[in-house]
């Protein structure tokens, strides 16, 4: 308990850390990994007495009547989710935008842009939030859509050391009702959508920078098509050093 | 040398299921059941390795 409280502070946590002692409920629940030694042997880690009673790390998503709705369990210890990407992906709590979200202006478009976190340590998980804020009167081409109208996509840049996933964007409205085939649209107004990222780079990488490009095409309420079009943005996000551990010095730095 | 894949579906509480009854101390030494705090909201339980290294 004096470990938890003293981590509680140094991290400045505000909610329960629950105490364990003797891993009495990881047992009852399945989840003590017996295997930590060995798993840890496969990354290089030494035997360390300390490394026993284990759970496996992972999260259970309960609903509103505490029943399981979600398991995320990651097969490597190195990775894991910010606190703000495991919210937006497990209930869907989106943070407000935040002070630091930069916008990116295109034809009657405004992109805002941010990362869950303004700075990332080796093998986290996080997201490029993005927010499409379209001109009154103008809906734009769902992601996807078959024909039509250009479909909303983004693509992130090759950057060395960060991973992207496939893009989370909001349904498209029912636009094709009973005996109409017209392309499929996203609501107006402002859109909200998240790109997955893994910072896998060495640590010791340094701040970097992800760039990406939203391509969309609009339609204006009379239904007239503006020509395709697409934003870049850019995100800048520096290295933290992992809990306690330094990042190595790098050459010339 | 890497390890071999796990299925986590079948470690620990299965979905679906209601997760267990759970009452544990705190970071301040106060008694908690993880079903009457969370008060009928929605809950993140989260499993770490270790505060201490």
């Amino acid at each position: 308990m004096a470990v938890l409280r003293a981590f509680a502070n140094k991290q400045a946590i505000a909610f329960p850390l629950l105490s364990d002692e003797g891993s009495h409920v990881m047992r009852r629940l399945g989840l003590l990994n017996e295997r930590v030694q060995e798993d840890h042997a496969a990354y290089g880690i030494k035997p360390d007495p300390r490394h026993t009673n284990l759970p496996y790390p992972g999260v259970f998503v309960l609903d509103e009547a505490g029943v399981i709705v979600a398991k995320r369990f990651h097969e490597s210890y190195r990775e894991r989710d910010s606190g703000a990407a495991l919210l937006a992906q497990t209930l869907r709590v989106l943070e407000p935008r935040p002070p630091r979200a930069a916008d990116f202006p295109g034809p009657s478009i405004v992109v805002g842009a941010w990362l869950d976190s303004p700075t990332y340590s080796f093998f986290q998980r996080m997201h490029l939030n993005l927010e499409l804020r379209l001109a009154p009167g103008f809906r734009i081409g769902a992601p996807g859509a078959p024909h039509g109208i250009a479909p909303l996509t983004v693509q992130v840049a090759e950057t060395p050391g960060v991973e992207a996933g496939a893009a989370e964007w909001p349904d498209a409205e029912e636009s094709r009702r009973a005996g109409q085939d017209g392309p499929a649209l996203m609501h107006g107004g402002t859109i909200r959508g998240l790109v997955p990222l893994t910072f896998a780079a060495a640590p010791g990488a340094g701040d970097l920078l992800v760039t990406a490009t939203v391509s969309y095409q609009l339609r204006d309420d009379a239904g007239r098509l503006l020509e395709p079009s697409s934003v870049e943005v850019r995100v800048c996000v520096s290295e933290l050093a992992m809990v306690d551990r330094a990042l190595p010095v790098r050459q010339g730095a | 040398m890497a390890l071999p894949p796990r299925d986590f579906s079948t470690i620990g509480p299965r979905e679906g299921t209601r997760f267990p009854e759970v009452v544990l101390p705190d970071q301040h030494g106060v008694t908690m059941d993880l079903h009457a705090a969370r008060g009928g909201r929605r809950a993140l339980v989260v499993f770490y390795r270790s505060a201490d290294w």
